[in-house]
């Protein structure tokens, strides 16, 4: 603090008389001199004339500093003006409290609460859609009407093509990476029924589920994000019509009714990409293709699939209009939950799909 | 009572909290029929708080809700739902469904809470969207709408059940003085056609000189003043006399800054 700082004695607070113009240049000199001030201190303003923001600043991060270290900060001989602008537009730090130290295990218990309420309020989610999806419809039916149409319309139909081309693909790719394998021990027959079991019990409901997760899942996720950002979900409240019948439930039928259709596409699809392998690369004769397949797929197989199709589903839909109306924020809200959407639906997906191989 | 009339809203002791925030403070009032009462108060001070605690949007922590002698619970429950369609509530941005077009966005309360045929609901749309000056804009989208246009569309949506009370929030927010001052036009027309209570939540110094019958100021989730607009104008000192003469809130005593300095002496 220099030539400006008259130091006392005897325990005494040190007097510190401030410069003319105290200003950014002034606290950038001596702000650091000022935070490593130990005792009390006076601030003597009898010769400052002009005070400017970074100044403001310095004083009053001085004296909260002090007020924590239980040391005390005067200000002396202060024009009125000066006073106003010190003590006008401070608010108390909102950081303030929450930036103490947390130990180990409060900090995990912290964590554990935050996760128990995510679930909680997943959980709901859940419920509610499947409450106002089913006997909620004898309470209230706040329904658009031809939503559902227009859902399985959106949901279903318009996914048809990109599922039924990648299923063929995947079908193609995993049959000609199989057949390469029999063909070398003369067992191209076995590729019948390994494509066709594939895509029936896992392959088909698991591709379906994954493409739906990143169209319609984001989707979901984005539509009602942004009704929630813009108060749509509150206006739909004020009308007293329920927001998950209205926006969520059109979407879960919807879903329910096409999924294992697509699924059912996405298997014949795949199966075809495999019978095209046979035939082209392992000259088997179709008609032997067919009856190898007949001969091992059975109906316990088919419930399998469409079990998990209509599980995953839910799952998708569940998780999209979960991250859909937690969202708290603007325009980058919406897109972080809908990114975080997609992430968790596949992950939950193939979670879930592990899970069936050992049920189903 | 004011006057022999009943209330259509009573407010009694209300507390409403986001966490452990607490935005209102025991505020105890009553809306009277076919009464514009503004609610007034700096940004931050629970206007808009106070509004989602009346429509049901947010609980309650303490003291109770009652509109029309019924009190907001779950708004799924069939007594809150026959309130809420006594009411109808314009948006800050209006707030209208983004995927369907005006016409539609009018016409949901109707689908939603009457059994009218679809030509009538077409009918009552065309005649709500004139009520607003917007007759043309019924096959057009929100987004093809300008500010001003969509709040008038949006009053036209919350006006659709014909209902007795109207909340609006921040009508004049991002408007232009025109526009602003017709939206303001319209409120006194429909207040004076419709004889329906409207409640504004605002900070718009005109609008409320044009418009406010009563007021209601809040201060840092307190209630300050309660009365007639007329007497709140003729203060002559205090909070909300500075607030009107538009002084440094933080100078004359309506900020509490939270920075308690230790002075010795001032010059």
């Amino acid at each position: 603090m220099g030539r400006e700082q008259r130091q006392q004695s005897g325990g005494q607070p040190q007097t510190i008389l401030m410069p003319a113009v105290l200003d950014r240049h002034w606290v950038e000199q001596n702000g650091a001199a000022g935070k490593r001030v130990i005792a009390d201190a006076v601030f003597d303003f009898s010769k400052t004339e002009k005070i400017d923001s970074a100044a403001l600043g310095y004083i009053r991060s001085l004296d909260r500093l002090c007020k924590q270290t239980g040391r005390k900060l005067v200000l002396t001989n202060i024009t009125r003006e000066h006073l106003s602008a010190l003590t006008a537009w401070a608010a108390q730090d909102p950081s303030a409290d929450s930036k103490e130290k947390k130990n180990l295990f409060v900090g995990t218990a912290d964590a554990f609460m935050i996760f128990f309420r995510q679930a909680t309020e997943a959980l709901s989610v859940l419920v509610e859609m499947l409450y106002w999806g089913t006997i909620g419809v004898l309470r209230k039916q706040d329904f658009k009407r031809g939503a559902l149409g227009e859902q399985m319309y959106q949901l279903g139909f318009k996914a048809v093509g990109i599922v039924s081309l990648l299923s063929f693909l995947i079908g193609i790719v995993l049959a000609l990476q199989t057949a390469m394998q029999l063909r070398t021990y003369g067992a191209g027959i076995f590729l019948a029924p390994l494509i066709g079991l594939t895509m029936v019990r896992e392959m088909g409901p698991l591709l379906t589920a994954i493409i739906l997760a990143g169209r319609t899942g984001s989707a979901t996720t984005a539509e009602i994000a942004t009704m929630g950002v813009s108060e749509e979900i509150d206006a739909l409240r004020t009308m007293g019509i329920n927001p998950v019948q209205f926006v969520v439930v059109p979407k879960f039928w919807a879903i329910s009714l096409t999924m294992p259709l697509l699924s059912i596409i996405a298997t014949a699809a795949g199966i075809f990409g495999g019978y095209c392998i046979a035939i082209g690369y392992l000259d088997l004769a179709p008609s032997l293709f067919i009856s190898e397949l007949s001969k091992h797929i059975g109906f316990d197989d088919f419930w399998a699939g469409f079990v998990k199709s209509v599980i995953f589903s839910w799952l998708i839909i569940w998780i999209g209009a979960y991250y859909g109306l937690r969202v708290r924020g603007g325009a980058e809200a919406v897109g972080k939950e809908t990114t975080e959407s997609v992430v968790t639906g596949i992950f939950i997906i193939i979670i879930a799909d592990a899970i069936f191989s050992f049920l189903l | 009572m004011l006057n022999g009339r009943e209330p259509v809203i009573t407010i009694k002791n209300l507390v409403a909290k986001y966490g452990e925030r607490t935005i209102l403070n025991d505020i105890s009032t009553a809306f009277f029929p076919s009464e514009i009462k503004v609610i007034l108060g700096t940004s931050g001070c629970g206007k808009s708080t106070l509004l989602k605690s009346i429509v049901g949007l947010l609980k309650p922590f303490a003291g109770s809700v009652r509109i029309f002698g019924t009190e907001i619970q779950d708004q799924d429950d069939q007594e809150t739902v026959d309130v809420l369609k006594k009411t109808g509530v314009l948006f800050q941005n209006g707030a209208l469904l983004g995927s369907i077009t005006v016409g539609e966005n009018v016409a949901l309360p109707l689908q939603m809470h009457t059994e009218l045929s679809d030509p009538v609901i077409r009918e009552i749309v065309r005649m709500k969207l004139s009520q607003v000056d917007l007759p043309h804009a019924i096959d057009l989208y929100p987004s093809e709408l300008s500010g001003g246009m969509r709040k008038r569309a949006a009053l036209a949506r919350a006006l659709a059940l014909d209902p007795p009370l109207l909340f609006c929030d921040e009508p004049s927010a991002g408007l232009d003085p025109v526009t602003s001052a017709g939206l303001d036009e319209l409120l006194l027309r429909i207040r004076e056609v419709l004889g329906i209570s409207v409640i504004v939540v605002t900070h718009e110094l005109m609008s409320i000189d044009r418009i406010a019958d009563a007021l209601l100021f809040l201060h840092m989730g307190k209630l300050l003043y309660d009365g007639p607009y007329a007497d709140a104008r003729a203060l002559r000192e205090g909070p909300i006399f500075n607030f009107f003469e538009r002084t440094d809130g933080h100078l004359s005593g309506i900020g509490d800054s939270g920075c308690n300095l230790n002075v010795e002496t001032v010059r």
